[in-house]
């Protein structure tokens, strides 16, 4: 197996890992039947946050480009969604919608890429997702302002009512599950190797014909469709949305769960975002105190795991060759 | 011969100083080319005039009969030209044969077709019979970054031939390649040269390497050129002798 292709599961069989897997998954989609309606909540907010961070891992940790605008286009897929929604349409025709405007935004905000590059590129950026923030905080006239969009109903499936919480985080799974499966067959095509080839060594990777331009532009355009998928779905989650989660402090929570998971490795979001998304909340009877063990544990991490949580495996296999 | 790749009357300054002072030299189909020359004396400026990498001042390239001044890399990459770096040039976090196959799978169909292709772009044989020749086995599935720099020089310089490129330049491929393997680099240069029936130009500092690789080798000194021809020709010119030894 090669390099670029190696998992979490270090040098086991494809079987033992599929097998691994299906049981993850298996244990997370009945985990929320043991839980109470704010564990739910948390379960399906996780799988939004997922498939944004899976996004965000494809633009920084395969292709090499740094972003800070990961909430923007959560943000504008959950706006296109709730004003799509509330004028009447199907959340599986906003679904399409939302993902096709942030492929574009996307792509767009990936030109500044071809121009600048790591903390430059970072501020570009994170100039975008202001922007953004201060276009859904004050025009009101389409966003609702501070006050919102309340009331965004949340879709059926083939007749079958999605209004309980469970019923929505199975379906939120389903979803994050094709996410996943289509950046891992993405990743795994000669796509996935160009865009490490775009991180590793642009110069080189342009001398052998490597259109790196197009990939560039396609690691944000790719990366951003996701958070605007990911962003339909909070929408219905939440049923009400105004700009606060879309702040780039979120942006910002989500390149940590990609980083602290490990960065350009595909299941690395999943540790990632159960450090963002999770990790807060299971501190919590801290009370005062938790912002700060989260803080302390997230730099610690970064001290002594700088290639996140998925580089245990490898820094183990390298600590017993070297015995 | 037809020329091949013709280099017309090329400079590249940067100010007051002439990095190229108008060279001219031509390379047929299949000719190995050495360049040599003291260090500073514009061997990269040239290369990096004729890829593309910097823009020349003045002159012209042209290969194949089209002129290729001041085109892209991207570009040049499409028309069949091929290139190493004086520096290493590898993509180090992917494997050995990931970074084979990276080098030639763009040329593998359309950026669409390259979506829904197989995961080697099917280029898995060739990256498994350059891998052989460059006898790397061992190292196939390591990432290329965890490699010594001899093993890294070593994919660099076959990742330039795994498209089969008409034509390759290949700046300086012994450097800091242990001497033992210096021998076996010449000749895969030779099997290569053979076997794809591409052109080379090859700077190099190693004068045994590049007197025995080479037919035919211009000398550049203060970015002109200062002897052209054939090896002993070139090593016995005083001119030579003195810019390297000095008097």
């Amino acid at each position: 197996m090669s390099a670029r292709a190696q998992g979490p599961f270090g040098s086991a069989s494809v079987a033992v890992r599929m097998v691994a897997l299906a049981v993850g998954v298996v244990a997370f989609a009945v985990l929320p039947l043991f839980l109470k309606s704010y564990g739910v909540y948390l379960c399906t907010l996780f799988c939004v946050y997922l498939m944004a961070t899976f996004g965000l891992n494809l633009t920084v940790g395969y292709a090499g480009q740094m972003s800070l605008g990961q909430a923007a286009f959560l943000g504008i897929g959950a706006y296109i969604a709730a004003i799509g929604m509330k004028a009447g349409l199907p959340f599986y025709a906003m679904l399409p919608v939302s993902a096709i405007a942030c492929f574009g935004i996307g792509l767009m905000l990936g030109f500044p890429a071809l121009r600048v590059q790591h903390h430059y590129l970072a501020f570009a950026t994170l100039g975008f997702n202001v922007l953004v923030f201060l276009i859904m905080r004050n025009e009101e006239s389409i966003t609702g302002g501070t006050f919102g969009i309340s009331g965004i109903p949340r879709p059926g499936f083939f007749g079958l009512s999605l209004d309980g919480n469970l019923a929505y985080f199975w379906f939120t799974l389903v979803a994050t599950l094709v996410v996943m499966g289509l950046l891992g067959w993405l990743l795994r095509s000669p796509w996935g190797r160009a865009f490490a080839a775009l991180r590793d060594n642009p110069i080189r990777a342009e001398s052998l014909g490597i259109n790196i331009t197009a990939y560039t532009l396609f690691a944000f355009a790719i990366g951003a469709t996701c958070a605007g998928i990911a962003g339909v779905y909070f929408a219905s989650l939440v049923q009400f949305i105004e700009p606060a989660p879309f702040h780039f402090s979120t942006s910002l929570m989500m390149l940590l769960g990609v980083i602290v998971g490990g960065s350009g490795r595909f299941f690395g979001p999943v540790l990632g975002t159960v450090i963002i998304v999770l990790l807060p909340e299971w501190l919590r009877f801290m009370q005062n105190w938790y912002l700060a063990v989260f803080g302390f544990a997230v730099v610690a991490l970064m001290i002594w795991l700088p290639g996140g949580l998925l580089s245990i495996p490898d820094k183990l296999r390298l600590r017993r060759r070297a015995q | 011969m037809t020329p091949f790749l013709e280099v017309k009357d090329v400079r590249k300054s940067y100010g007051a100083i002439k990095a190229v002072d108008g060279v001219t030299f031509d390379v047929g189909p299949g000719q190995i080319v050495g360049v040599i020359g003291p260090n500073g004396s514009g061997k990269t400026t040239l290369f990096n005039s004729i890829l593309g990498q910097i823009k020349p001042t003045s002159g012209r390239v042209d290969f194949c009969g089209e002129e290729i001044t001041g085109m892209a890399p991207l570009e040049l990459a499409r028309r069949g030209v091929g290139r190493t770096f004086q520096s290493l040039q590898v993509f180090v976090k992917l494997s050995v044969r990931d970074n084979l196959i990276a080098a030639a799978q763009e040329f593998k169909g359309t950026l669409a077709a390259r979506l829904i292709a197989p995961p080697d772009a099917g280029l898995g044989d060739q990256a498994d019979r350059m891998i052989e020749l460059f006898r790397l086995q061992h190292v196939a599935h390591l990432p290329a970054g965890s490699l010594s720099y001899g093993q890294q020089k070593l994919i660099d310089i076959a990742m330039a031939f795994m498209p089969a490129p008409r034509l390759v330049l290949l700046d300086e491929p012994c450097a800091g390649v242990n001497p033992s393997l210096v021998d076996q680099l010449r000749e895969l240069l030779v099997t290569l040269n053979q076997a794809q029936g591409g052109s080379f130009v090859v700077i190099e500092h190693n004068m045994e390497f590049i007197m025995r690789l080479c037919p035919h080798v211009i000398c550049m000194v203060e970015g002109k050129v200062m002897a052209e021809g054939p090896p002993a020709e070139v090593q016995s010119n005083r001119q030579v002798l003195e810019a390297y030894l000095g008097n």
